[in-house]
């Protein structure tokens, strides 16, 4: 087959977040795309279980316990990373914390969550966004979600157990302006900033609502729910030498959820 | 390599595939094995297949300007040719180059006509032939101009700022992709556009320094596009990479939007 522009090839990857649903499909896309793949987390049972499935598939990746609550852990995976593999083209933003669940849950678990989501989030662009600079480029893709771009429809969600926390809309349509501002900042120094928002993900592990997912599918412009495999291509392309002349985008990968 | 995103052998169909940013997509479509039909002006599409020696691409000078007619050209090429995977669209672009004072309604009329009318006979006489393969992907260009309106500060005498007809237009692109990928979606058959930011051709980059480091500071990139990087994100739609990609306008423009 002919080779294409997109491409990770020799690329070092780091991507956060990557044992939930979205993220082990991320490190499949990525470890079969040509890429060194480092994956970096704080839960190290989980890490090596997913490093086990990956080899066992025959794909390589390098996992690296970390917090990225503490600036230290993150600069010493940077150091770490740079020592072992010698650059860091790209890195992928998909960790994320849930921990409210409603609209009445305590401030303080308000606060728990922009502890990762936006502190987390920030200082992991920033130290990432630094090195990559210093190093004379790179890519970085944040993973928000739809809801970072509209609000909760909560017909979908009637009859059902689910729920939609507010935090979530709050740090993901953050996220979304706050990577309009890194691409501005590092723009110059050649580090592209993107952002992918992902529609609802079917899970087939635990299968959402019967009646939800009817719901859902008729909200896409495609009649369904997003396949986690799906959202790899759209991260893929914003890492590789095929997107050049994109940053500061926002690139939905939601069936055309948020077009109509 | 991943097979996932393999072009070979598909049916792709470039209109202006000759132009700046055209050439570029057809010439790497080629290289990928895909089976190229480049529309072009007369002479134009024949000309690129033999400078770059292409070996997929078979070029074409259909007139895709004359709404009322293109359903026939367009049934006798699929008759021909077959239906195509993928189509990128980037005859739209039409100007009248006039400044907003003396723009009279039939120059502003004419743009709308060259660039809208045959979009919409195009997409949907060939989507409605796609849609029988359950899947297919078409390409719309719109443009910045489209989405923000143009800083006058950086067109200086006499140079006119891009017109009002030409962005009117390109907003309405913008709208054409996005009720075509609701009506097809169901099908299978998406529908996205390419909205590019800054991408002078070789001549103004080349006569005009000026104008070129004006649009560069327009930039987060701190840089006009080359035609090289429209190639990615086109291939990138084209393909089962963006399987759950429809109704979206990727931006390709170094940032000019984003601030």
């Amino acid at each position: 087959m002919s080779t294409t522009v997109i491409s990770l090839t020799g690329k070092v990857i780091i991507q956060f977040g990557g044992t939930g649903l979205l993220g082990r499909a991320l490190v499949k896309s990525l470890a079969s795309s040509g890429a060194t793949l480092v994956v970096a987390s704080r839960n190290r049972a989980a890490l090596q279980s997913l490093a086990d499935t990956e080899s066992a598939a025959g794909r390589k990746v390098f996992i690296e316990e970390t917090d990225i609550g503490s600036e230290a852990s993150l600069t010493s995976l940077r150091d770490r990373v740079l020592a072992k593999h010698g650059r860091v083209d790209g890195i992928v933003f998909n960790a994320v914390s849930r921990p409210m669940r409603t609209m009445n849950d305590d401030l303080k678990i308000w606060r728990e969550s922009m502890e990762t989501n936006a502190t987390g989030f920030f200082a992991t662009c920033r130290v990432f966004g630094d090195a990559m600079a210093k190093q004379g480029g790179g890519s970085i893709v944040n993973i928000a979600s739809i809801y970072g771009m509209v609000g909760s429809n909560l017909s979908l969600y009637e009859g059902t157990t689910m729920t939609t926390a507010p935090d979530y809309f709050f740090h993901k349509g953050g996220m979304i302006n706050l990577t309009r501002y890194l691409a501005s900042h590092y723009g110059a120094a050649k580090v592209r900033v993107n952002v992918v928002s992902p529609g609802g993900i079917y899970n087939p592990e635990t299968p959402q609502a019967a009646e939800f997912i009817n719901r859902y599918n008729k909200v896409t412009m495609l009649g369904r729910m997003c396949d986690a495999a799906e959202v790899g291509g759209a991260v893929i392309f914003l890492l590789s030498d095929a997107s050049t002349y994109v940053t500061g985008a926002n690139l939905p990968v939601d069936g055309g959820h948020t077009a109509k | 390599m991943s097979r996932w995103y393999s072009l070979e052998g598909k049916k792709v169909w470039v209109t202006g595939g000759a132009g700046y940013l055209g050439s570029a997509i057809t010439v790497e479509l080629d290289r990928v094995g895909a089976k190229v039909l480049c529309f072009d002006l007369p002479g134009k599409a024949e000309a690129l297949v033999r400078e770059h020696k292409l070996v997929n691409t078979v070029p074409l000078s259909a007139d895709i300007n004359d709404a009322a007619n293109l359903p026939a050209v367009l049934e006798r090429l699929l008759a021909e040719h077959g239906v195509p995977d993928g189509v990128v669209h980037l005859v739209t672009a039409s100007s009248s180059g006039k400044r907003l004072e003396v723009l009279s309604p039939d120059e502003f009329q004419r743009t709308f006509d060259l660039a809208l009318t045959p979009s919409f006979i195009l997409c949907r006489t060939l989507a409605e032939r796609m849609k029988a393969n359950g899947k297919g992907s078409i390409i719309l260009f719109s443009s910045m101009y489209g989405v923000v309106a143009p800083d006058k500060s950086i067109y200086h005498d006499p140079m006119a700022p891009n017109p009002i007809d030409y962005g009117a237009s390109k907003a309405a692109t913008l709208q054409l992709s996005r009720y075509l990928a609701m009506h097809y979606g169901p099908s299978g058959v998406r529908f996205n556009c390419i909205t590019p930011g800054p991408f002078p051709n070789p001549t103004v980059q080349k006569n005009h320094p000026g104008f070129i480091a004006d649009l560069n500071k327009k930039t987060v990139l701190q840089r006009v596009g080359q035609n090289q990087e429209i190639v990615g994100p086109t291939l990138f739609l084209l393909t089962d990479s963006a399987s759950f990609v429809t109704g979206h306008s990727l931006v390709v423009d170094g940032g000019w939007t984003i601030w």
